[in-house]
């Protein structure tokens, strides 16, 4: 699905090395100061950085009125430090069972599974950062793969149970 | 047509020009099968293929009118899509416009 149009692609340059940027995808206390702004703290960030492991987020929002809390989980699918990572995310609760987005309130079309694709360069000290962030409708050509990584979740989710 | 076959089908017909093309006329009002030909150097069946392939997607409506069936725009899979795009840039935005912020911190605390 990666050549039609239900993807976001951003491009950005840092202004510090390539490892540190890396680090900041794969090290949970520095993931966890970037990824929920906008009002959202990431209490819970668990990540197994190898090929096949879980990645598992808790995103929480205070309200006056309550906390909404929404937890993802996925797996690493590629790992090439410091150049390239793959990563699945799909929307759970919190034991890591995949729920669907619609039952979430999402629009309808939400993709049950997205995927997110980190593509590092260094130049001169500064690294260049692609991100592309695609949604895998169900049936499509790509579901070999994402049936696989679905049957590591579920081994995930007995072993955690 | 569940909904992921629906967003499946609409991006399928959205992969060619010459559908674009008529979908981007039609955004201007309905039109027959004739008009919408008009600017193609094609054949009518062709463009009544194309034109079938947007109808399965369910981006374009035939009229009833035996004659000439004129065919409209139907955007509402064309929200889908754009929405689950629309939705996501600003999200990461902010995200890596935070990422720049903290490495710029630590970069700071390596230089005291």
């Amino acid at each position: 699905m990666t050549d039609q149009p239900n993807w976001v692609r951003l491009k950005r340059t840092f202004d510090a090395p390539i490892d540190v940027v890396w680090s900041m995808w794969t090290k949970p206390e520095l993931f966890q100061q970037w990824y929920g702004p906008m009002g959202m703290s990431i209490p819970t960030a668990e990540m197994d950085v190898t090929v096949g492991g879980t990645r598992k987020i808790n995103m929480q929002m205070q309200t006056p009125e309550r906390t909404m809390s929404m937890w993802f989980i996925g797996v690493f699918k590629e790992l090439n430090a410091p150049n390239r990572l793959v990563y699945t995310e799909s929307m759970c609760d919190p034991e890591g069972t995949i729920i669907s987005p619609q039952s979430m309130g999402m629009p309808e079309g939400s993709p049950d599974i997205t995927e997110v694709i980190v593509e590092l360069s260094e130049d001169g000290g500064k690294t260049h950062m692609t991100m592309v962030h695609v949604g895998v409708p169900a049936g499509t050509a790509g579901e070999g793969g994402w049936n696989q990584a679905l049957d590591k979740l579920v081994e995930f989710a007995n072993n955690a149970a | 047509m569940n909904t992921s076959d629906q967003l499946d089908a609409a991006f399928s017909a959205l992969s060619h020009p010459t559908r674009r093309a008529i979908l981007a006329r039609l955004a201007e009002g309905e039109a027959t099968v004739n008009t919408l030909a008009e600017p193609f150097e094609m054949s009518l069946p062709a463009i009544s293929k194309h034109i079938r392939v947007l109808e399965k997607a369910g981006l374009v409506k035939r009229g009833r009118d035996a004659q000439f069936r004129p065919c409209t725009l139907d955007a509402q899979p064309l929200e889908a899509i754009a929405h689950w795009t629309a939705r996501y840039r600003p999200i990461w935005e902010a995200r890596f416009d935070m990422m720049d912020q903290i490495l710029n911190k630590l970069k700071d605390v390596k230089n005291d």
